[in-house]
C-alpha cells in the first residue's frame, strides 16, 4: 500500500512567460480541470499551485467565455467544484472547499429515504442485488422480495444496481423509485472474465485466442457427453480436434483442465496401449467451458499445450438465499436394423444362381462328386448353395431347387427383422441432477447429484452411473481463503459380447433367429463343419459346437463398476492487495472393475474346452482345459497427485498502468496399473475353481481339433505406466490505459518420458501477444462500434507420447516350449527423444456493433510443428525391416481462419432472436519427414505412417480409375499411365485423393424466443474431406478352412450390386465389376483390390446435420411463485434430427441413417 | 521447493514390463525368441521345387507364387517382389540379434568369461546359419570357380542404427561362415541350455553342411564325424507308425497325432522353426510329389494322408505340433555322410551310412538294404532319400542348386497341370531368388545389388 503514496505527492505547474494576455478566451467542453487550468496560465501567465489528489474529485468544466477577466473566468470554472482558489502573487493557490455550517445545513435538507424494487425483465424480483450510491461507500442489498430501502442519500445521487449475470444500471434517486428492472447479460463480448486455469483474465486484456460455450447455450440441449457440448459450439473444434491434426505419432487430444486443474483420464489396455478419456464430471456443474487455441493462451500449459486446452469451471453458489436446482430428462430413440441399401434375399438367391452358372466344376462328369465332396466338407455353409449343391450330388431334384430357391429368395430382409425383433430394443436413457448452493460472506458450499440409466439398443447393453459433487470454500479473514472439493462417480456397465449381427456362423438376409414354431433357431455344428471334424468331435466325446444365437446373446455379459474421485484443496492468500499466493494439491483415483464370467453353456466355453482336448496314440481323451465356467476379472487403478503453488500478481498503478503476473511451479505424477485374472471352471456360488496344469496347455500335444493357443495372459497378465513432470512457469500481462495489451509467458517442463539431452530439456516454452483495443482510443469516435479490438500472439506449445521411451529396451515373456524367459528389443536407443514443438501465431479481431446487437470474433492462425514424433523406417538389412521406429524428425503445418458471428436479430421484451454462425477452415500439410513407404500397398493401408511431404497428413491415397475392361474386370492406371488389371505396385501410380479431416467446419444456431417459450436449433457442417467408401457393391473374400484357401464371401453388401457388369458393353455403362467367383480362373485378389483402392471409391465425406432442436416452455411466473418455485421449465428436444450427406454411401457410412433421439425433460429451480 | 538433485530423482524411473538389458541373463533369453530369431521361411524356394500343394487361390492371390509354381521364367519376379519378404526379414532380424549379443554380452553385468563366451559363440553358429539361408536363396550356390567374383548378400555385423554393410562375393560369406563357426567352436560345449541354443553338434553339423555346399568332401566328411560323436541316434519311424496305426488308416478320418520333431527330437542337434513358430500342421503334398517316396516310407505314412476337398486332391497332413524345419538334425548329418563317402569313393560305406537311415524308415516289410555301382548311382539313391527326409528344408533346395551344375546330376523338372506341361531347365535363374522391394529400396547405409534379372 505505502507503493502508492509517492504518487500523492504535490506538483506544481510551474509555467513561465513574457507576455500575457489580459482577457481571457476560452471554450471547453467536458474537459478536465487541469487542462483549463494549462490554458489559462498559457494566456495569463499566472501559476497555478494545485495536489494531485484534489484533482481527483474534481469535475469536468462546461466554459465558454471570450475576452473575460481572469477572475470572473475561475469563479465560472470553479463554480461546480469541490474546491476554491484564490490569487496571490500572480499564482492561484487551490484548496479543498471547506463546507460551512449553511452548506452542511442545507446538504441535510437535501438528503433523501429512498426505496424501491428490483427485478428482472419479466419483472420478477431479484433478491440480493447490490443497490449502492455512485461515489460512495454506502450500499444495500434487496431483500427476498427484491425491496430495497436506502436512507439519508443526496438528493441528487445517482444509485447503480448490480447483479450477478445481469447488466448494471445508474439510475438517479428518488424517493420511490418503483420497479428497477435489470437486463440479463447475454452473448460472448459480455463475459467478464475468461478463466485459463491458473488464473480469470478480464476478456477485454486477453492477447490470445479463446471461445467460450455461453451458460444459456448449454441450457438448450440434453446434457449427454462432454463432446457434444462443444461440436459446433466453438470454432475450430471439429471431431475431438482443436484446429487439426498436431501430432503424428503423440497424442492428438486437447488436455482437459476442471477447476484450474488439468485432469488427464488415461487408461492402459490389455495389450498395454493408452487411450485418453474426456474427464468425468457432472456436466450439470458446468458454469463455463473456454477454449484456448493459441500460443497466448494455452502455452502455459507447457509440454501438452499444443493441442489446444479445454477449461471447465463449475459453479459457484451466489449469495443470498439457497439455490436449489432439479432436473430429468427421458430420451427415447427408435431400434433399427438398417437395411434398405442392402442386398435383399432375392439379390442373394441371384448371386448364388450366378455362382452355380460360373462354376465349371459343377459341368461334366466330376460334378456329382465335387458337389458331394462340399458338402461332405462343408464348403459352403448357405442354405442356397447348400440346395444347389444337393441337386448336383444328386439328393435334390430340379422342381425342389427351384422351390427351396423361390421360398428362400421371397424372405426379403427375414434375418434383420428378426435381429430387430429378438435382439433389439428401443433404447432409453434416463438422467437425473440435483444442485444446490448457497453461500454468505464466509462460506459457499455447493453440492450436486447425477443420475443415470441408459438402455442401450442391444438388449443387454446398458450402464448407470452416480456423480456426487461437493465443494465449499471458507473465508476465514480477509485474506485467506480455502476451497475444497471432491468430486465421486460411481458406475456400473453391463456389455453384450455377443452380436446377432455376427453370429460366429455366416448368415444371409434369408436365414432365420427363430424357427417357425417359435423356438430359438440353431445353427449345428453339422451345419457348418465338415464331416471329419464331426467325426472328431462325436468319436471323441468332445462338447458340442451348436450355436444358438440368441441363447448366446444373454451369456459372457461384460459387467464393469467403475469408481472415480477427484479431491482438491486450494489456499488462497491475499499478501497485499496487488499480491496473492494461491497452493493446489488434486489428488485422482480411478478402480475400474471389469468382469466377464464365460457361461459353462456357451458357445465360447464350449468350443475353448474342445481346442485344448488332446489324444495321445490310442490313449483317452484328455480335456486339457477342464470344462465349466471361465471367469475373467480385470482390475485398473490409476492415481494421480498433482502439486501447484503460485504467485499471482494483479496491479494497477497510475491508473492507467495494469499488470498481472503469475510465478509457479507443478510436479505432476501419474500412475496406471493393470492386471487381469482367469480363473477355469469357476463356481461363482462356491467360488472354487481349478488348478491348471498351464505349461502343458501351452504346448499341447496331439489335440483333437488342431488346438487352441494358450498363453501367459490367458493365466494373468500386468502392466503399469508412470508418468512424471516437473514444470517452472510465469507470465505477465501488462496493459496501458486498457488500451494497449502485452502478454508474455515461460515454461519449462521435465519428463521421464524424454530424453537426456539437455539440448531439449532446458528449452522454454513460451508466448507473445499484443492487443490493441482500438474502441477505447479517444480518436476512435465511432458512435455504432462498440468494441473493436485487434490481438496478435506468437508461441509455442508442446505435445508428447507417453509411450515412448529414450533407452533400448527389451520385453521379456515366458518361453513356454524350452522353458526360462525370451526377450526381443522393443525400441532401440533414442537418447535426442523430446517433447513435439508447435509454434503458433495468431492474428484476431472482436467487434460489437449497433448496441452489441452484432459481435463475433474473427482469428487467422498459422502452427507449425516441429520435431513431430514421426516414422523413419528401419532398415532391414540392420534387422529391423518390420518395425519403423519414430524420432523426433516430422514437421507439419495447419493454419486457418475462425470466424464466430452472433446477431440479435430481434430485441423486444416479448421477442428476441439470435442467431449465430461459426465457421472454421483448416489446412494441414506435412512439410518434412523422412520415411516413405517401401512396399506400395503400405501406402494405401497405413496413408498415416508413411505421410508423403506436401499433401495432409490424415490423406487417403488411392489408385486411378480406369474404368471396366471389356470382361468387366476393374481397371487401374499404372505410372505409366496404362490400364492394369492388377495392383500396379509402385508408389508413383498411387495417387493422393483428398484428406479425412473437413477443411471447413462449422455450426449455424438459432435462439427464438416468444415471451415463456423458446425454440432453437443447432445445425453443423463440415466439408471439403474424403472418405474411403467400405459399403461396395461387389462381394468380398474370406479365408475358407474347410476348402483351404480363400473364396468368394456371398453375403448382403450394397444393392447396387444388381447394377454389375453383366453382358459385354456393360463397362459403358457400369463401374460395379463382374462377379468373380473363387471358381473362376479371373479370381484374384488384386482385382478386388484395386476397385476398393481406386479413387471412385473415395467419396465426398461433406455432410449437414441437424445436432439439436430445443423447444421450451416456462410456466408463467406467477404461478411458479405459488407453488414456492422460482422457475420451472419444460424443454423438449429432437438429436440427430437428419444427416445431409453428398451421396447415400457417405450417409450410410457417417451414421446418417441411424433414427433421431428424443428428449422430454423438466427443470425446476427453488 | 525442490532442489536439482531431488528434480532428477523424482525423474528418473525406469517403466516397468519393459527392461532395459545388462544382465547375461538378459541377454541370453533372446536366443529363446522364437519369434524374432528362430525361425526360417523359405516359400518361394518351396513353391519352386513343387514339393508343397498350393491352392489355385492362393496362387492366384499371389503372383509371385504363380512365377515359381509354374516356373515363369518370363516373370519379372523383381517387381512382384514388392513386399517386405520374410525370408529376407527374419534372417536379417536373427543376424541383427546375433550382432547385439556378439557386441553386448561380453561387457553384460553377471555370469562367467566362460558362460558369457558360451553365449557369443551361440550367437555366431546362429549368425552363419541365416548366412547360410540368405546365400543360397538370394544368390547363386557356391562354384569355387566364379565363388570369388559372383555377389552373395549383404554382410552386416553390427546391430547399431546405421551400420554400414558390403554385399560380399560368395566365396568371403562362406569364409565368413567358417571363420564364426569356427571361432565358436572353443566355447562351446556338448550339451546346451536348450534346443534353441547349438551346441558343439549343431556347429560341426553346420559346418559339414556349408563343406558339402562348397564341395569340400574331406572337410565336410570330418566334420559330420565330428558330429555323430555328440549325437547319432535316428527316431524309428516304422515304430511310430504302429503306434498311431490305427488312427491314420481310419477312412475318411484325418486325427493329428502329436509330432515327434519338435524340441525334444532325439535327432535334434540345434531346432529351429520353419515358417511356422507355433504349433500346428505341416504343409499339405502335392500327389506327383508323393510318388517320389520310397514304397513303404513310414516317415511318409505317418505325416500325410491322401484327401480330396472340393476340387483339390492332395496328401493333407496328419501330425500337429512343431517341426524342425530350420535346425540341424542327425538325419542330414548321416547324409552328408553318406554323399561325402560316395564322392570320395567310399560306395558301399556311403550305402551303409544311407541303409542305417533307411532301416528306421521303411517298413520291414519293404525294406531291403541298397547298393550302388558307382558314385553317382549312389549319390542320386543318397538324394532321393535326402529330399524326402528334408523335404520343405533349405538342404534340399541348396543340394538340387548345386547338383544342378554338375552333369552327372542336373535334372530337368516337368509336371502337367491343366493340360498344360511346364519344365524346369537346372540352369535356369529361376533357382536364385531376387531380393525383395522392401530391402532393395531401402538398403541404409550400403548398397543391394540383385543377383538375378528378374
Amino acid at each position: 500500500m505505502k507503493l502508492t503514496t509517492f504518487l500523492l505527492l504535490a506538483f506544481i505547474i510551474p509555467v513561465s512567460a513574457s507576455t500575457y494576455a489580459q482577457k481571457i478566451t476560452l471554450s471547453a467542453k467536458n474537459a478536465e480541470l487541469i487542462r483549463i487550468f494549462d490554458q489559462i496560465s498559457d494566456q495569463s501567465g499566472y501559476d497555478f499551485i494545485v495536489t494531485a489528489s484534489m484533482l481527483r474529485n474534481a469535475n469536468k468544466v462546461n466554459i465558454n467565455v471570450k475576452n473575460a477577466a481572469l477572475q470572473s473566468v475561475l469563479e465560472e470554472v470553479f463554480k461546480n467544484q469541490p474546491l476554491e482558489f484564490s490569487i496571490e502573487n500572480k499564482s492561484v493557490l487551490i484548496k479543498k472547499k471547506s463546507p460551512d455550517f449553511i452548506d452542511d445545513l442545507i446538504n441535510r435538507f437535501q438528503e433523501i429515504n429512498v426505496r424501491g424494487k428490483v427485478v428482472d425483465e419479466k419483472e420478477l424480483p431479484l433478491p440480493g442485488a447490490t443497490i449502492r450510491v455512485k461515489g460512495t461507500k454506502k450500499q444495500v442489498l434487496s431483500n427476498s422480495d427484491g425491496i430495497f430501502n436506502l436512507s439519508n442519500v443526496d438528493d441528487d445521487a445517482v444509485l447503480v444496481i448490480s447483479f450477478l449475470g445481469y447488466q448494471n444500471k445508474e439510475v438517479a434517486v428518488g424517493e420511490n423509485m418503483g420497479l428497477i428492472k435489470l437486463t440479463e447479460q447475454t452473448g460472448q463480448l459480455e463475459e467478464v472474465t475468461v478463466s485459463t486455469g491458473y488464473q480469470n483474465l478480464p476478456k477485454e486484456r486477453v492477447t490470445g485466442s479463446f471461445s467460450s460455450i455461453p451458460a444459456k447455450k448449454l441450457e438448450q440441449q440434453r446434457l449427454s457427453s462432454l463432446s457434444s457440448l462443444l461440436e459446433g459450439r466453438i470454432p475450430g473444434y471439429n471431431n475431438g480436434l482443436i484446429r487439426g491434426t498436431t501430432s503424428m505419432r503423440g497424442g492428438t487430444t486437447p488436455l482437459y483442465v476442471v477447476d484450474g486443474m488439468p485432469v488427464e483420464n488415461t487408461r492402459i489396455s490389455s495389450n498395454g496401449s493408452l487411450t485418453e478419456n474426456i474427464p468425468g464430471l457432472n456436466l450439470e456443474d458446468i458454469e463455463s467451458i473456454t477454449v484456448l487455441k493459441d500460443a497466448a493462451a494455452a502455452s502455459i500449459y507447457g509440454a501438452r499445450a499444443s493441442n489446444g486446452v479445454i477449461v471447465i469451471v463449475t459453479k459457484k453458489p451466489k449469495q443470498g438465499k439457497p439455490q436449489i436446482s432439479v432436473s430429468s430428462t427421458f430420451t427415447l430413440s427408435d431400434n433399427t436394423v438398417y437395411r434398405d441399401n442392402l442386398t435383399s434375399a432375392a439379390d442373394i438367391v441371384d448371386l448364388e444362381r450366378e455362382w452355380e452358372a460360373n462354376n465349371s466344376n459343377l459341368r461334366g462328369t466330376g460334378a456329382a462328386a465335387y458337389a458331394a465332396n462340399i458338402l461332405t466338407n462343408v464348403g459352403y455353409q448357405s442354405q442356397g448353395i447348400k440346395a444347389i449343391l444337393a441337386k448336383y450330388a444328386g439328393t435334390m431334384n430340379q422342381a425342389e431347387l427351384d422351390a427351396k430357391l423361390n421360398q428362400l429368395a421371397s424372405a426379403g430382409y427375414q434375418y434383420y427383422d428378426d435381429v430387430e425383433k429378438y435382439s433389439k430394443r428401443s433404447p432409453f436413457y434416463q438422467q437425473y441432477n440435483v444442485n444446490l448452493g448457497t453461500a454468505n460472506e464466509h462460506n459457499s458450499f455447493y453440492s450436486s447429484l447425477t443420475y443415470r440409466n441408459n438402455k442401450f439398443e442391444d438388449k443387454y447393453n446398458d450402464d448407470e452411473s452416480l456423480g456426487l459433487n461437493i465443494n465449499n470454500t471458507t473465508r476465514f479473514n480477509k485474506w485467506l481463503t480455502l476451497e475444497l472439493s471432491n468430486y465421486f462417480s460411481y458406475s456400473g456397465t453391463t456389455t453384450q459380447t455377443y452380436n446377432t449381427l455376427s453370429p460366429q456362423y455366416s448368415f444371409l438376409p434369408y436365414d432365420r433367429l427363430v424357427n417357425e414354431d417359435g423356438t430359438n433357431f440353431t445353427s449345428t455344428a453339422a451345419s457348418r463343419l465338415s464331416a471329419n471334424t464331426m467325426t472328431l468331435i462325436n468319436n471323441n466325446g468332445l462338447y458340442s459346437q451348436d450355436i444358438t444365437a440368441l441363447d448366446e446373446q444373454g451369456r459372457n455379459l461384460g459387467k464393469s463398476k467403475n469408481f472415480t474421485n477427484r479431491s482438491y484443496a486450494k489456499v488462497n492468500a491475499d499478501l497485499t492487495n496487488w499480491l496473492s499466493y494461491k497452493s493446489t494439491f488434486q489428488y485422482e483415483f480411478n478402480s475400474d472393475r471389469f468382469n466377464t464370467l464365460y457361461d459353462k453353456n456357451s458357445y465360447y466355453v464350449r468350443n475353448r474346452v474342445n481346442s485344448f482336448a488332446t489324444k495321445v496314440g490310442t490313449g483317452p481323451v484328455v480335456f486339457n482345459l477342464p470344462y465349466g465356467n471361465i471367469n475373467y476379472d480385470q482390475n485398473q487403478f490409476t492415481n494421480s497427485y498433482n502439486f501447484r503453488q503460485q504467485l499471482n500478481v494483479d496491479k494497477t498503478f497510475g491508473n492507467k498502468h495494469n499488470l498481472t503476473a503469475i510465478a509457479g511451479t507443478e510436479i505432476r505424477n501419474t500412475k496406471l496399473e493393470y492386471a487381469h485374472d482367469y480363473l477355469y471352471n469357476y463356481d461363482p456360488m462356491v467360488l472354487t475353481f481349478d488348478l491348471l496344469n498351464a505349461k502343458n496347455l501351452a504346448s499341447l500335444q496331439g489335440p483333437v481339433l488342431g488346438g487352441g493357443y494358450f498363453s501367459n495372459s490367458d493365466i494373468a497378465g500386468r502392466s503399469e505406466v508412470v508418468n512424471r513432470f516437473v514444470s517452472f512457469y510465469g507470465n505477465a500481462a501488462y496493459s496501458y490505459d486498457s488500451k494497449y495489451l502485452f502478454t508474455g509467458s515461460l515454461r519449462w517442463d521435465r519428463s521421464n518420458l524424454w530424453g537426456t539431452s539437455s539440448k531439449y530439456q532446458d528449452q522454454p516454452i513460451w508466448s507473445l501477444g499484443a492487443g490493441w483495443n482500438i474502441y477505447k482510443e479517444s480518436f476512435f469516435d465511432v458512435s455504432w462500434v462498440d468494441v473493436l479490438k485487434l490481438r496478435v500472439s506468437q508461441g509455442i506449445g508442446g505435445n508428447i507420447a507417453k509411450d515412448y521411451a529414450p533407452f533400448m529396451t527389451a520385453n521379456y515373456s515366458s518361453n513356454n516350449n524350452v522353458g526360462g524367459l525370451q526377450g526381443s528389443i522393443g525400441t532401440r536407443p533414442n537418447p535426442l527423444l523430446s517433447w513435439e514443438k508447435t509454434t503458433t501465431t495468431n492474428a484476431g479481431v472482436d467487434f460489437a456493433i449497433f448496441g452489441n446487437r452484432i459481435s463475433g470474433s474473427l482469428d487467422y492462425y498459422n502452427k507449425k510443428g516441429k520435431d513431430l514424433l514421426a516414422s523413419t523406417m528401419g532398415v532391414p538389412t540392420e534387422g529391423f525391416g518390420y518395425s519403423t521406429y519414430a524420432i523426433n524428425n516430422g514437421e507439419m503445418t495447419n493454419n486457418g481462419i475462425e470466424l464466430s458471428l452472433s446477431a440479435d436479430v430481434i430485441r423486444t421484451n416479448d421477442l428476441t432472436w439470435n442467431t449465430s454462425l461459426q465457421y472454421a477452415h483448416n489446412k494441414n500439410k506435412v512439410t518434412y519427414v523422412n520415411v516413405e513407404a517401401p512396399v506400395y500397398y503400405l501406402q494405401l493401408d497405413y496413408p498415416q505412417a508413411y505421410p508423403r511431404i506436401g499433401n495432409p497428413y490424415n490423406s487417403i491415397y488411392s489408385y486411378q480409375w480406369a474404368g471396366l475392361n471389356a470382361d468387366g474386370l476393374p481397371q487401374v492406371y499404372n505410372e505409366k499411365g496404362e490400364k492394369v488389371l492388377n495392383s500396379p505396385a509402385t508408389l508413383e501410380s498411387i495417387v493422393y485423393s483428398g484428406s479425412t479431416v473437413p477443411t471447413y467446419s462449422g455450426s449455424f444456431n438459432n435462439l427464438l424466443e416468444y415471451k415463456n417459450f423458446s425454440f432453437s436449433f443447432l445445425l453443423t457442417f463440415e466439408g471439403g474431406h474424403k472418405m474411403r467408401n467400405t459399403f461396395l457393391p461387389v462381394l468380398g473374400s474370406a479365408y475358407n478352412g474347410a476348402l483351404g484357401g480363400y473364396v468368394t464371401q456371398i453375403t448382403a453388401v450394397n444393392n447396387d450390386i444388381v447394377n454389375r457388369w453383366r453382358t459385354a458393353g456393360d463397362e459403358n455403362r457400369t463401374d460395379i465389376p463382374r462377379l468373380v467367383f473363387a471358381e473362376d480362373p479371373a479370381y484374384n485378389s488384386q482385382s478386388a483390390e484395386i476397385y476398393q483402392k481406386a479413387d471412385i471409391n473415395v467419396i465426398d465425406a461433406s455432410n449437414i446435420r441437424m445436432r439439436n432442436i430445443s423447444l421450451a416452455y416456462r410456466l408463467p411466473k406467477p404461478i411458479v411463485k405459488k407453488a414456492g418455485l422460482e422457475n420451472v421449465r419444460f424443454q423438449f428436444n429432437v438429436e440427430n434430427a437428419f444427416t445431409i450427406a453428398a451421396s447415400k454411401e457417405a450417409k450410410y457410412l457417417l451414421n446418417g441413417y441411424r433414427p433421431a433421439n428424443f428428449v422430454w425433460g423438466v427443470y425446476l429451480n427453488f | 521447493m525442490f532442489s536439482l538433485s531431488s528434480c532428477k530423482k523424482f525423474l528418473d524411473i525406469i517403466p516397468k514390463g519393459d527392461k532395459i538389458p545388462t544382465t547375461l541373463t538378459d541377454y541370453e533369453a533372446m536366443i529363446r525368441d522364437e519369434y524374432g530369431n528362430q525361425r526360417t521361411t523359405i516359400t518361394q524356394a518351396i513353391l519352386l521345387l513343387n514339393d508343397k500343394f498350393e491352392t489355385s487361390a492362393n496362387l492366384n492371390y499371389y503372383p509371385l507364387y504363380t512365377a515359381n509354381y509354374f516356373w515363369n521364367e518370363a516373370a519379372d519376379r523383381i517387381a512382384l517382389n514388392n513386399s517386405d519378404e520374410t525370408t529376407y526379414y527374419n534372417a536379417y532380424t536373427a543376424i541383427s540379434t546375433s550382432n547385439l549379443l556378439i557386441e553386448h554380452v561380453p561387457e553384460s553385468t553377471d555370469g562367467t568369461p566362460e558362460a558369457k563366451a558360451e553365449v557369443v559363440a551361440q550367437a555366431k553358429v546362429l549368425r552363419a546359419l541365416n548366412y547360410y539361408v540368405l546365400a543360397n536363396y538370394y544368390a547363386d550356390t557356391y562354384e569355387e570357380s566364379n565363388a570369388a567374383t559372383k555377389l552373395s548378400v549383404p554382410l552386416i555385423l553390427s546391430a547399431d542404427i546405421n551400420a554400414p554393410y558390403t554385399q560380399v562375393t560368395i566365396k568371403e560369406l562362406y569364409d565368413f561362415m567358417l571363420k564364426d563357426i569356427d571361432e565358436a567352436i572353443p566355447s562351446l560345449k556338448a550339451t546346451s541350455a536348450t534346443a534353441l541354443h547349438p551346441n558343439l553338434g549343431a556347429a560341426h553339423a553346420l559346418k559339414a553342411r556349408i563343406f558339402l555346399t562348397m564341395g569340400r568332401y574331406n572337410d565336410a566328411l570330418a566334420s559330420a564325424n565330428q558330429a555323430l560323436t555328440f549325437n547319432d541316434k535316428l527316431f524309428d519311424w516304422t515304430q511310430f507308425y504302429a503306434t498311431y496305426k490305427t488312427q491314420i488308416e481310419q477312412p475318411d478320418v484325418y486325427t493329428n497325432a502329436p509330432s515327434p520333431m519338435g524340441f525334444d527330437f532325439v535327432e535334434n542337434y540345434y531346432f529351429r522353426h520353419g515358417s511356422s513358430y507355433s504349433s500346428g500342421r505341416e504343409s499339405a503334398i502335392r500327389t506327383d510329389r508323393a510318388t517320389r517316396f520310397e514304397t513303404g516310407d513310414a516317415r511318409f505314412a505317418s505325416r500325410w494322408k491322401l484327401r480330396t476337398v472340393a476340387a483339390d486332391t492332395y496328401f493333407t497332413s496328419i501330425t500337429i505340433g512343431f517341426f524342425n524345419y530350420g535346425g540341424l538334425t542327425t538325419t542330414e548329418v548321416y547324409l552328408v555322410k553318406a554323399e561325402c563317402q560316395a564322392r570320395l569313393h567310399d560306395v558301399p560305406g556311403a550305402m551303409n551310412t544311407l541303409n542305417a537311415v533307411r532301416v528306421k524308415r521303411i517298413f520291414p516289410a519293404n525294406y531291403t538294404a541298397l547298393s550302388a555301382a558307382n558314385t553317382v548311382d549312389a549319390v542320386k539313391l543318397i538324394q532321393r532319400t535326402k529330399s524326402n527326409e528334408l523335404i520343405n528344408n533349405i538342404t534340399t533346395f541348396a543340394d538340387r542348386r548345386r547338383l544342378n551344375k554338375d552333369p552327372n546330376y542336373a535334372t530337368t523338372m516337368t509336371k502337367t497341370e491343366n493340360n498344360q506341361n511346364y519344365s524346369l531347365s537346372p540352369s535356369s535363374h529361376l533357382w536364385t531368388m531376387p531380393f525383395p522391394q522392401g530391402a532393395f529400396k531401402n538398403p541404409g547405409n550400403g548398397t543391394i545389388t540383385q543377383n538375378v534379372d528378374k
